[in-house]
């Protein structure tokens, strides 16, 4: 008994010096990059991280003359090689799973952004819980050279921003590496991912930028950038944004604006909506059925209109059907007539519900997109108008 | 070992020297040998009297000091001893010796029990236990009367085992007492008693106590055996019965559990458990002991079902944080940072700022300064404890974090831990999970989580190879018995406990018959 115990208890302390701490990474040697930007160099990729100077973001052990983030570049025939070769600037080695955006500079976007996020798929390191975003009329250096109020870390504002926005105000799109893969892939669906702007200039860039009330450097989102395969090919604007929420069922809360019958504007809240698209082969004729159904809140009034009748409630229901059919048509057309790819994913649906005619339709998908007989059909219920009937103006102008 | 071989070659000449060797006929003779035998020792009372109307009848009252009851020997023996009137003249006129033996023996019958001595051994035994001999002359045959009286520590609260709600005494040193206060407990014919010396020297007496028709007979079989089967000069603590007779000798954990609570040894014993008492000592052994054991406490049965259950979960909970907390935090900051939300890490990355030693020193350091002040805050001097409580806080306080020696969460760890192993009701399981967490620790800081992960499948299937006087000792999780749920991580209302644990007593296993408690009909 003694001698096998003494054999096990041997083994079992052989092993520790066999592994010889593998891999093992105290937390003060890892350079916490939480964002990435790629742009284009002239040989292969310029890669900037943005990594976290973590003594500077913690409450309480700020010494503020530093900055929370500090931006490492470096150029690369691959994206990998790029990332290694910081170590030459960094004292610590990029750490990549806690990226929180990956920024791709618009130039390279338009060249096809298939190849530099292969690594991103590869790394065993990388999660794919991380926004991408495309820098509009920037590079993506830029985009993380802004720092931000409030928040310290700057990627973690883009981060942030983007799924608030996308919560409560539509028009933007959180698109993960995942469904930016999928999407690359599938040929009924062409990829969207949301744009956003450095504004501002160079003045954004340094600590003076967050010790003002109010910065001039800012990271705004605009809109969406819209994708034929893995090259980019144009912008949407906010309102056609909206309407490819809409369609790809993403609204979960946001504010629209509806005109009174007498003129004047109300401001009305969608607090729940739900997008059905099915798809149809109508005499051999792909078709595309969207029906929408909402509930909204009356948030605002400006005009005069009484509330309290249930005839004024059903009218205002019926122009706001109309408005949110128009704003996802005119989404519709402008991606028909200027973009020619199926950004809404009517080519899937299509394959779902026919999956013979979709082997014949997906050879020219994207021709048969521009002339794609939609329907759509739209349901509004204003649930509640708020802790006030009528509004005060009407009662001073009386 | 040295002291051991000591030991034995000195009881070696002990049993030479005590022997069944009857007693003479004459007083003299008597008194020479056991003088002889004894060394004369100061505290070995031998009082020589005459008795009879013209002191012909000679008699000598043997006690010891200090542990007979003066005030007895002069009340009932001395004085009626020397009173020259009442039953000394039968005494003398009776020639034949039976008889007188019995007169005697009727007259000290006066203070309870006695018995008849023939021998040197039991004489000895008499005599060192507290019992008064009286020998007689001319006769080879003595008495012992009961007269035990020592100096002893009164009833007091419980130390180690408090509650809030609840009995509020604590079994003593004195063997007598603590079965006394069994019994109070519980009034029934069938809680028998048997008793046993064990010890070559100490001569310790062992109780064995059970409920007959409850206990599963083979157990008390099984209890009797290894009792017996101990072979040792010397019996302090019930500890030393613990680990002569327990199942498994190379295990960190307990398989027999203690208390000093008397209500908690009468409901184990209601459970159809053995109870082990031991004189000298206020903790009793209880077998067979479960896991589960170790994290239920007699208040449980006191509160509300309900909050005994939270209660309970939250044990289980500060079992899993004790054993595996530090590792966990050494696993995860040095192998699986990606597990960590991004505003933790860089926060925990912050404290780890300009911290010299990597995460397992830095814990390992933590862990053993608050071994070492918690060995130090019990086996102080009273009045120097209040000291050790400063000086810890400032060491495994702010001051170690100020000066740059451990990150501040690690402070935080370490103590969630530290309070985490005093939620462990059982105080032997206690020390077994902090013994197991300082190797889980290792393996956290060479393996990352898969090392943790292994341990803990080592550490189950070493739980369950375990057995306790037969009975599986995860049971009732392993084997799996669905019944016995109703006490283990629950507790429910104490009319839905209408069972006893099966594995335990086998047989009349029927608690009680009775319905949930109903509303008054109006």
């Amino acid at each position: 008994m003694a001698r096998k115990l003494f054999v096990f208890i041997s083994c079992l302390l052989l092993l520790f010096p066999l592994t010889g701490c593998w891999n093992r990474r105290e937390l003060n040697e890892l350079g916490i990059s939480v964002g990435i930007g790629i742009d284009k160099a002239e040989k292969g990729y310029r890669v900037s991280v943005q990594v976290v100077n973590p003594g500077e973001v913690t409450a309480g052990k700020t010494s503020g003359n530093r900055t929370p983030i500090t931006l490492y570049e470096a150029t690369g025939d691959t994206i990998f090689e790029a990332i290694r070769k910081i170590t030459t600037i960094s004292p610590r080695v990029i750490y990549l799973a806690h990226l929180r955006v990956l920024v791709i500079g618009e130039s390279l976007a338009r060249e096809g952004i298939e190849k530099p996020l292969d690594h991103f798929s590869r790394d065993h390191e990388v999660r794919t819980d991380f926004f991408i975003v495309i820098a509009k009329g920037s590079t993506a250096k830029d985009v993380l050279k802004v720092l931000t109020p409030i928040e310290k870390i700057p990627a973690n504002k883009l981060y942030l921003s983007l799924e608030t926005s996308q919560k409560v105000w539509a028009p933007t799109a959180t698109v993960t590496l995942d469904e930016l893969m999928t999407d690359i892939i599938s040929e009924g669906k062409s990829p969207v991912l949301s744009a956003v702007k450095v504004t501002g200039g160079v003045e954004g860039q340094s600590q003076k930028n967050v010790e003002k009330i109010d910065p001039s450097g800012r990271l705004k989102y605009t809109g969406l950038a819209v994708f034929r395969e893995d090259k980019l090919i144009g912008w949407l604007n906010e309102k056609e944004s909206k309407g490819y929420s809409y369609i790809r069922d993403k609204v979960r809360n946001t504010v629209g604006t509806l005109v009174c019958p007498e003129g004047g504007k109300i401001g009305v809240e969608v607090t729940r909506s739900k997008t059905q698209v099915t798809g149809k082969m109508n005499n051999g004729k792909p078709q595309i059925n969207i029906e929408i159904r909402m509930e909204e809140n009356i948030g605002e009034v400006e005009c005069q209109i009484d509330l309290t009748k249930r005839k004024t409630i059903e009218d205002l229901e019926k122009s706001a059907e109309q408005k949110v059919a128009a704003i996802m048509l005119g989404t519709i057309h402008k991606v028909q007539k200027s973009f020619k790819v199926d950004i809404f994913g009517f080519g899937e649906e299509i394959h779902r519900v026919d999956p013979t005619a979709w082997k014949t339709l997906k050879q020219n998908w994207d021709e048969q997109f521009t002339h794609l007989d939609i329907n759509v059909k739209a349901d509004v219920q204003i649930r509640r108008i708020g802790t006030v009937s009528n509004s005060f103006h009407k009662k001073e102008e009386e | 070992m040295k002291i051991k071989k000591n030991f034995s070659s000195q009881s070696g000449q002990h049993q030479i020297m005590v022997q069944t060797e009857p007693l003479y006929e004459s007083l003299d003779e008597n008194i020479r040998k056991i003088k002889e035998d004894l060394g004369s020792s100061d505290d070995i009372i031998i009082r020589e009297i005459r008795i009879g109307r013209e002191g012909s009848v000679k008699v000598a009252v043997l006690y010891t000091d200090g542990l007979a009851d003066k005030q007895v020997i002069t009340e009932f023996f001395m004085e009626s001893l020397m009173k020259k009137d009442t039953l000394i003249e039968p005494i003398e006129q009776l020639s034949d010796g039976d008889k007188r033996l019995e007169s005697l023996k009727g007259m000290v019958l006066q203070i309870g029990d006695n018995k008849d001595i023939t021998d040197f051994a039991s004489l000895y035994n008499s005599l060192l236990s507290g019992d008064t001999v009286i020998l007689l002359d001319g006769y080879s045959q003595g008495i012992a009367a009961s007269t035990q009286g020592w100096q002893s520590r009164s009833i007091s609260e419980p130390v180690a085992q408090s509650v809030v709600r609840g009995p509020q005494e604590a079994f003593t040193e004195t063997l007598r007492t603590n079965t006394s206060m069994i019994r109070r407990k519980i009034k029934d014919p069938n809680l028998w008693l048997e008793t046993k010396q064990i010890g070559r020297v100490t001569k310790t007496n062992v109780a064995v106590m059970y409920i007959k028709g409850i206990v599963n007979d083979k157990i008390v079989e099984e209890v009797r055996k290894r009792l017996d089967r101990i072979d040792i000069d010397g019996i302090l603590e019930s500890g030393y019965i613990e680990e002569l007779i327990q199942d498994e000798v190379y295990s960190p954990f307990p398989t027999i559990n203690n208390t000093e609570r008397p209500d908690v040894a009468a409901a184990e014993l209601l459970e159809g458990r053995v109870v082990i008492l031991v004189d000298g000592t206020p903790f009793v052994l209880i077998v067979p002991t479960l896991f589960i054991s170790f994290f239920q406490t007699a208040e449980d049965y006191y509160q509300r079902a309900d909050i005994s259950t939270l209660l309970r979960i939250i044990r289980f909970i500060s079992l899993f944080i004790a054993m595996i907390g530090p590792a966990l935090y050494i696993a995860i900051t040095t192998f699986h940072q990606e597990l960590l939300p991004t505003q933790l890490l860089i926060s925990l990355a912050a404290q780890r700022e300009g911290v010299p030693f990597p995460a397992f020193i830095e814990a390992l350091m933590m862990e053993v300064t608050f071994e070492i002040l918690r060995e130090a805050g019990i086996r102080m001097p009273r009045p120097i404890g209040q000291a050790v409580s400063i000086v810890g806080t400032l060491v495994i306080g702010q001051a170690a974090v100020e000066a740059g020696i451990v990150s501040a969460s690690m402070v935080i760890v370490v103590s969630i831990t530290a309070i985490s192993s005093f939620v462990i009701t059982g105080y032997s399981m206690a020390i077994s999970i902090r013994m197991i967490r300082f190797v889980i620790m290792g393996l956290a800081a060479s393996f990352g989580i898969f090392g943790i992960v292994v341990a803990l499948i080592a550490l189950v299937l070493h739980l369950c190879s375990l057995r306790s006087f037969g009975i599986p000792y995860m049971s009732p999780f392993a084997p799996f018995v669905v019944g016995e749920h109703k006490d283990t991580i629950f507790r429910l209302p104490h009319w839905a406990l209408s069972s006893r644990p099966r594995l335990i007593n086998q047989k009349n296993s029927i608690r009680k018959q009775m319905s949930p408690p109903s509303k008054p009909k109006s």
